[in-house]
């Protein structure tokens, strides 16, 4: 009954898809703003209209849109910023926002467990290491011919923006395709989201759990292992021990 | 052909990790023995009164023979100045801050004397070499060490201000040796 | 005529009686509203912490002195009190310097970030309990001394706790500066190495209270005694942890003075600096709050019921009073370390986490669980907790320079092996 929303869906992931392809970096230029910024703005307001129908009270508030067009313009931003370091901090805002639209939503839990593992871990190792990369730079002139290659242009940003935006029309498009009763969110039981959510982890998917941690600790074990330092052969044989020559003092 | 190291290996030294002791070991005990050590100086205001000088109030006892403060050019006993303008002082000078210009001495006792004796104590390290150097104890430090000026200009001391600054200070540090002009 | 005019008069201060009385009503109904209330409340709060972490840094300034056998500032005011306006002062006139070749969007950002997020944390405290005020019913619902009663409060201070390393990381790379750099990545290694063990003694206190609430671990210890009996090994471990995300001494290499100038603030000035010492002991306010809800009571008082349960504005002034001086303990505890204990080497720092807090914290939160499974007294904890800490040093005095000695796993005699 309501399938001009699955096309209002399909129609609003074009339109991202056009603006973000024209967004994206190309030989260190930054993205032409006249044509970028109706775009986007067409787009997010599409986001919230279709949030608007399907969600219920939820979008209805400012706040809510806010953090729509927060996260959404971060989302974009993370892709089309020249600066690696800035992308991962457009990326901080798009957690925290979406964080924040959780927090909205009645799920606490899931949303401080975002800004946990994502905006806290995560994303700091990231920031962490590009900065390890790559030292600030000088000023807005010098800085595009500093960069390097891959900073300086996208890769295949036809190919990305497809492929990204294909995937989010066929999710969006089915979720609108479910109608405005199946997205509502279900009451908050009575002992709390996030003792509930405890309850469902630890019984129905206990087993999932278990697998995702094992798998976590493997990687862990993994990247130990690879990141132990070893020396070669022939360095061994020529190592002298400490101490081997030279007088031995008493400290102190 | 590769040079000759200038050092011998038993030269170098493997200063050895100290032992630690069984509480070291278990690093809780020391952190609370440090803390008793803390504690203890904090809650000790008897020490404080005692160690501790309020500065523009009370003041430190100098040492005044041996204090390094501002310099002075001494005056002999008829009043001239004591400098034979030898230049031992701006040559001993690490911080060359020294700057003496020479004349023809009007007096019989010496061939020369300072017509300009500049020292600058912004530049001075006061290390005292030029009262070490000074081969007729014309130049001294005193245990003068409010040293305040308004500009560079006006921290570079010249022949008359350190006169003047004997003066100030002859009674509170006397002249070491008062008869040694006389060549 | 002068009758007419007093009538008028008796009128004027009838009708502005009247009006004055509007307005307390008001203001009561305003004051019965939590939502209201709240926000007064985070006004307050947001003042006071302002003037606790001035006056912390005095206080800091004087421990530093009374250690080392001086008075401190005393010139400002009787004993120094006026000294942090002084110094406030002082950080508004200076010249604010932003360097030529800084990223400069970041470099204004990276302050700003790091105060806030050291600010917004304070949220989720449990001040004082609960208490109704003289005009409400006795059956409404009592009003809470606690800006946000949030599902997951504990939980949330980790998260804003876990994000103050941004500002840190940030303003190190926005200076273009080796030193600030150094201090910028020490920190991130160092805070992200400290969130797991900080995170693994929330947890046991968590599965022990059942609940992520603060306030309700607070009322899990009026029933039960502070938690710090049966997870003492915990607290301590969380002490530490807390040290180490405020980046105090002995964890302080971030800013290392001696080898990195100022770590990550060396190129700030002025108001910009100021808020990294705001942000600084903001944040050891924090976590002192958090430590003492959870483990040692919140505001209650042990042995007094009448103050702990008594639902009066003024009992709920006293538990605040209680729970700011348990606060004050906890700081002067935290400058007592720090003008006692050496820093550590970044090895060390590194090893005493994961090789040391992390397997220890993880028995901990394995055996809580065990004890909630089996059903088994809580004491038990108390127990295993005694034997971790026996194991850790029988450990440590076993295997030689545990925590303080070189990292043998990079000589090159072991890697051979």
């Amino acid at each position: 009954m309501e399938s001009y929303l699955v096309y209002l869906a399909y129609a609003v992931a074009a339109i991202g898809s056009a603006a973000v392809y024209a967004a994206l970096p190309r030989d260190g230029v930054a993205p032409r703003k006249s044509f970028l910024v109706p775009m986007l703005g067409l787009t997010i307001g599409g986001v919230v209209v279709l949030l608007d129908k399907f969600t219920g009270d939820a979008a209805k508030t400012w706040y809510s849109v806010l953090l729509v067009v927060l996260s959404l313009g971060g989302a974009v931003r993370v892709v089309t910023h020249p600066k690696p370091v800035y992308s991962a901090l457009y990326f901080v805002m798009v957690v925290l926002s979406t964080a924040a639209l959780m927090v909205v939503c009645g799920a606490e839990f899931l949303g401080a467990a975002l800004v946990v593992v994502y905006a806290g871990a995560i994303l700091v190792t990231y920031v962490f290491v590009i900065m390890l990369a790559q030292q600030s730079h000088l000023g807005t002139e010098a800085q595009f011919s500093m960069m390097v290659d891959y900073d300086r242009s996208s890769r295949e940003p036809f190919a990305a923006v497809a492929a990204g935006f294909v995937l989010v029309a066929t999710v969006a498009g089915v979720i609108a395709g479910r109608g405005a009763s199946a997205a509502n969110p279900v009451p908050p039981p009575v002992e709390g989201n996030t003792m509930a959510l405890g309850r469902v982890l630890l019984t129905d998917f206990a087993i999932s759990v278990e697998l995702a941690g094992v798998l976590l600790m493997v990687a862990m074990i993994g990247a130990i292992a690879i990141a132990r330092r070893r020396f070669p052969k022939s360095e061994e044989t020529a190592a002298y021990q400490p101490g081997e020559i030279g007088r031995h003092v008493k400290p102190f | 052909m590769t040079a000759k190291p200038d050092w011998k290996q038993t030269d170098i030294i493997h200063v050895d990790q100290p032992e630690l002791s069984m509480t070291e070991r278990m690093y809780l005990p020391q952190i609370f023995g440090g803390m008793k050590t803390t504690l203890r100086h904090m809650f000790k205001k008897k020490l404080r009164d005692e160690t501790v000088v309020q500065y523009p109030e009370q003041k430190r006892q100098l040492r005044k023979e041996i204090y390094r403060g501002v310099h002075r050019l001494n005056r002999d006993d008829q009043g001239r100045v004591a400098c034979v303008a030898c230049f031992m002082c701006e040559t001993a000078c690490p911080a060359h801050c020294i700057h003496i210009e020479g004349a023809e001495s009007p007096w019989p006792d010496r061939e020369k004397y300072p017509i300009k004796f500049d020292i600058d104590e912004l530049r001075c390290i006061y290390c005292g070499m030029c009262e070490e150097a000074c081969p007729v104890d014309a130049i001294e430090l005193t245990p003068e060490y409010h040293l305040v000026g308004g500009s560079r200009e006006e921290m570079i001391f010249d022949k008359e201000k350190l006169l003047n600054i004997f003066d100030r200070t002859k009674d509170e540090k006397p002249r070491k040796n008062p008869n040694i002009t006389g060549y | 005529m002068g009758g007419i005019q007093v009538g008028n008069l008796c009128h004027n201060v009838g009708s502005a009686a009247r009006t004055m009385m509007d307005t307390m009503d008001a203001i009561r109904n305003i004051l019965a509203d939590q939502f209201w209330f709240s926000i007064v409340l985070g006004l307050v709060v947001f003042g006071g912490i302002q003037g606790a972490v001035a006056y912390a840094i005095l206080l800091e300034r004087k421990i530093s002195a009374w250690t080392q056998d001086r008075y401190g500032p005393n010139r400002v005011g009787p004993y120094g009190i006026l000294q942090p306006i002084a110094d406030g002062l002082k950080f508004f006139l200076k010249e604010d310097i932003i360097p030529a070749n800084v990223d400069k969007a970041l470099f204004i950002f990276a302050p700003w970030m790091i105060f806030v997020v050291a600010l917004v944390g304070f949220a989720v405290i449990p001040w004082g309990g609960s208490f109704k005020w003289g005009w409400m019913e006795a059956t409404a619902k009592p009003m809470v001394v606690q800006v946000a009663s949030v599902d997951i409060g504990l939980l949330y201070i980790v998260a804003v706790s876990s994000l103050s390393v941004y500002g840190v990381v940030l303003g190190g790379w926005a200076s273009n500066n080796k030193y600030s750099f150094y201090g910028a990545i020490r920190a991130a290694a160092q805070m992200l190495s400290y969130e797991v063990p900080m995170g693994m003694c929330l947890m046991a206190a968590i599965l022990m209270t059942g609940s992520l609430r603060l306030e309700e671990m607070v009322d899990w210890q009026a029933r039960h005694g502070w938690a710090v009996m049966y997870h003492p090994i915990a607290a301590l471990v969380l002490f530490i942890t807390a040290l180490a995300e405020a980046n105090r001494m002995p964890f302080d290499l971030a800013e290392s003075e001696q080898e990195l100038i100022g770590g990550y603030h060396t190129e700030y000035s002025a108001l910009k600096l100021a808020l990294f010492f705001l942000a600084e002991y903001s944040h050891m306010i924090t976590s002192s709050a958090m430590m003492i809800c959870i483990f040692f009571g919140g505001y209650l008082v042990p042995g007094w019921e009448w103050l702990n349960t008594t639902p009066t504005f003024g009992a709920a002034l006293v538990r605040v009073a209680v729970f700011a001086f348990k606060i004050f303990l906890f700081i002067c505890l935290y400058m007592l370390i720090r003008w006692t204990i050496p820093r550590f080497r970044f090895d060390q720092l590194m090893r005493l986490a994961w090789k040391g807090l992390v397997p220890m914290t993880m028995t901990l939160v394995a055996a809580q669980g065990l004890v909630l499974y089996m059903g088994w007294s809580q004491w038990t904890t108390t127990a295993v907790n005694i034997g971790v800490f026996l194991f850790g040093g029988f450990v440590s005095v076993a295997g030689g320079k545990a925590v303080t000695g070189r990292q043998l796993s990079l000589r090159r005699a072991e890697a051979m092996g």
